[in-house]
């Protein structure tokens, strides 16, 4: 039942309502006074359509290509997997099976294309009666149908019907011409359409995969046992796929199928392409907790949705064993560094599928005088940084789990710009550059400081609720805004006071070492005090 | 033939030779005192000579706790890890922290080449712990370091057991929210080998007159709080150079006696 304008119509029916001589559009007075004791519910065109997309995720399992087609269908794509079923028979066959155990009343026709297809099961199909016309019967059964077969608006219909074409079968003398002035092109474009003269692709749900495995079983299961053992039966098929392929998976999806038609999902990213069956399998089992096997899982299907070349040289490491006897491991492999560092692509992508994989990064310099912008956090998610203020020379790390050892240097940075004749080479230890703090707070947190000179550091100062009298310090190194660089904070004329910080590095009585900044230049107006860091 | 049988069983109990027994005693010999993965010295006579084996156990779970207000920053804890992490040897090194303030060039000039470390954020201790076990579970790291603020025993010696099997070594950087979570955490037992604290002291005063207003080198309190097989102690180092190493803090002209003792003999800690 649906509201329309203020009057509530009938949206759909069961079998036993048509039969009593209803029909969809109805106003519910009128159903009313044909049978009184009429039971109605209100519609749900969301839930609908979500339940529809539902089952037709669910048919995933005899193509990749399914999608909802208007509000009451499901179309899919067979060719090329009906033979994985036996023929197309054997698959309606198992279709309707499934359908009518989950209580799913369905008409299904098979044809060679969507437009047959759809008039098919809308109209010559029964429930438990598919149509599946061999491809030379196409067009005669089509003839008998009426015109709305056609994928027709109502207004068309209506047309059609006044000048007295009423079955599909009375359009195909029509010259085409004639039909297009009359009615505009939908009508020939249909036909076309119906007898493959026009392609009609059809947009699956969602992504489509690569590369596709399928398990499916004939008690269905439940046990996570079971499933794991699955899990590791169909990534050992990917696996050998993969090989012949010399291709690693980078992005893939596990599809649990139920027999309650509902379909849950793992879906798993991998810092770098893989193929090694156990690792697969682990990360899988890893998440195995979040499915919901229901009543029990019929079908599982493991897809590749994007895969990198991998060359079979590559895989050496991936089967190395890593649980067992690996005291030996680690020392043999931990010689060289680099060498010894694919290693942990296994363990990345634990680590990724458990936090995701941007919260995984590795730490790179940048040239820049800014100190937040100094070193920075680069995630390990395979994508190269672009960011032009690399530094020249010493590209950044190559791949996620290679270490680039040369890219720190102790010379690298900017110059110190403290005032003259204050950093000595005792103050800054054995390098010349200014000190730098081991934690950076990002961003700086605001203190309340005093201070007596314009120019001085505080000697007293207040972060996060606790006061710290200064005993020393260093200072102040002067960093100015990088103006140069596009979409800087000089941009801003709110934020003019940030453009230049002095830094000071000051002590604390109980010895704790504090970088402090000035905000702006000393007097007017007043400076803002931040805590920027601290060292060790 | 009863005679003969005798004669035997002296024999056996003079030589014994590997039965059931044996088999038993080597097993629990190897339970009390896990496979060894050697261990890094310190390079200072003093601090060597208190930890068994005459360095920091690697394959091994230590504890790092700062003091006063870097108990929740763990700043020179940090510096202190940074350097052990410099000298154990190359490779890469997982660090598992709630929000990622590590700073490049500090830890570089501590010796640690920032690009060895893969940093995780995770927002909870169970979240770290679990990063850490399977980073001590992976082969090809060198070491791990987690900041983790609430430990259970349990949790701790899952640790240590995954250390001793792999070889890698586990650095927990004690880091507490705020004090109250300090004080209930800072008295709890744990299953590391050992445990240490990390205070930074005020730097010695610079020699030169003119520059004494400036900070000098960085100095720290190291206390051995804790140590399976060894013996508490306590020192107060700086930092030597930039390749890890620290070095016994010279003597001071306004604190002669305490000090002297620290390059001849770790002062013991009395307790109870």
């Amino acid at each position: 039942m649906t509201a329309s304008g203020g009057r509530r119509l009938l949206a759909a029916l069961n079998p036993a309502a048509a039969a009593a001589g209803l029909a969809p559009g109805m106003p519910l007075p009128d159903a009313l006074s044909f049978v009184p004791g009429l039971v109605t519910l209100p519609a749900d065109p969301a839930a609908d359509a979500a339940a529809l997309t539902r089952l037709a995720e669910w048919c995933n399992r005899y193509s990749p290509w399914t999608a909802p087609d208007d509000a009451d269908g499901i179309k899919i794509e067979i060719t090329g997997s009906a033979h994985l079923w036996g023929g197309e028979n054997a698959l309606v066959a198992d279709i309707s099976r499934r359908l009518s155990r989950q209580n799913i009343v369905h008409r299904i026709a098979v044809a060679s294309t969507l437009g047959i297809a759809w008039a098919l099961a809308r109209h010559a199909a029964e429930a438990g009666a598919p149509a599946l016309p061999a491809p030379q019967d196409e067009r005669a059964a089509l003839a008998p149908l009426p015109v709305e077969a056609l994928r027709l608006d109502p207004d068309t219909v209506q047309g059609l019907r006044r000048v007295g074409l009423r079955h599909v079968g009375e359009l195909y003398p029509m010259p085409r011409d004639a039909l297009a002035r009359r009615f505009g092109d939908v009508v020939a474009r249909r036909l076309d359409q119906a007898f493959g003269d026009l392609p009609e692709p059809l947009s699956p749900l969602g992504e489509t995969p690569s590369r596709r495995v399928r398990l499916s079983f004939a008690e269905p299961i439940a046990d996570p046992a079971d499933l794991a053992r699955a899990i590791e039966r169909l990534v050992e098929d990917l696996a050998a796929r993969l090989a012949r392929e010399e291709m690693g998976a980078r992005r893939l999806a596990l599809g649990f199928h139920r027999i309650d038609g509902r379909v849950e999902h793992i879906r798993l990213g991998t810092a770098r392409p893989s193929r090694d069956p156990r690792h697969l399998a682990k990360l899988f089992a890893a998440k195995l907790d979040t499915v919901d096997p229901g009543l029990g899982i019929e079908d599982m299907i493991l897809a590749v949705f994007a895969a990198d070349p991998l060359p079979p040289e590559q895989l050496v490491s991936h089967f190395r064993d890593p649980s067992p006897q690996a005291g030996e491991d680690v020392r043999r492999t931990s010689g060289g560094q680099v060498g010894a560092s694919s290693d942990i692509a296994p363990l990345l992508d634990r680590l990724g599928n458990r936090f995701g994989l941007d919260a995984i990064s590795r730490m790179e310099p940048r040239q820049s005088h800014i100190p937040e912008r100094a070193s920075i956090f680069v995630p390990i998610d395979g994508k190269r940084s672009s960011d032009p203020s690399v530094i020249p020379g010493r590209r950044a790390a190559a791949s996620p789990e290679s270490m680039n050892t040369g890219l720190w240097k102790m010379d690298s940075g900017p110059a110190p710009m403290a005032r003259p004749g204050m950093t000595s080479g005792e103050v800054a230890g054995n390098s010349q550059k200014p000190p730098r703090p081991v934690r950076l707070f990002r961003p700086p947190e605001p203190i309340e400081a005093q201070w007596v000179l314009p120019d001085d550091p505080p000697f007293r100062f207040t972060w996060r609720r606790r006061q710290h009298r200064v005993r020393h310090a260093d200072g102040p190194e002067r960093i100015a805004e990088e103006w140069w660089i596009e979409g800087d904070a000089a941009a801003d004329p709110h934020d003019s006071g940030d453009h230049i910080r002095d830094y000071y590095r000051v002590e604390d009585e109980e010895g704790r070492r504090f970088w402090l900044y000035r905000a702006g230049l000393p007097g007017d107006p007043p400076p803002r005090w931040f805590v920027h860091g601290l060292f060790a | 033939m009863s005679f003969s049988q005798v004669m035997r069983h002296d024999f056996s109990e003079e030589m014994p030779r590997p039965g059931p027994l044996a088999t038993l005693r080597e097993r629990i010999r190897q339970i009390e005192q896990p496979r060894s993965h050697g261990v890094l010295p310190f390079g200072i006579a003093a601090i060597d000579r208190a930890l068994p084996g005459g360095g920091l156990a690697l394959g091994a779970v230590h504890e790092i706790l700062g003091q006063g207000g870097d108990e929740e920053d763990g700043a020179a804890a940090c510096g202190f890890i940074a350097g052990i992490l410099a000298r154990i040897r190359p490779g890469p090194v997982l660090w598992c922290l709630k929000r990622p303030d590590l700073y490049g060039p500090g830890l570089l000039a501590r010796g640690l080449d920032p690009a060895r470390l893969i940093v995780v954020s995770a927002p909870r201790d169970e979240d770290i712990l679990w990063a850490v076990e399977e980073g001590l579970r992976a082969p090809g790291l060198i070491a791990v370091v987690g900041e983790i603020g609430r430990l259970p025993l349990v949790a701790g010696r899952r640790l240590q057991l995954a250390a001793e099997h792999s070889g890698v070594t586990a650095f927990l950087l004690r880091r507490w929210r705020n004090s109250e979570e300090a004080a209930r955490e800072r008295e709890r037992p744990s299953a590391a080998v050992t445990r240490w604290r990390i205070a930074a002291l005020p730097a010695r005063d610079i020699d030169d007159p003119r520059l004494r207003h400036l900070i000098g080198q960085p100095r720290w309190r190291v206390e051995l709080l804790r140590c399976r097989g060894g013996v508490p102690a306590e020192w107060i180092v700086e930092v030597a150079d930039a390749t890890g190493h620290v070095r016994l803090s010279p003597e001071l002209a306004d604190r002669p006696a305490a000090a002297q003792q620290f390059d001849t003999e770790p002062r013991l800690r009395h307790f109870g």
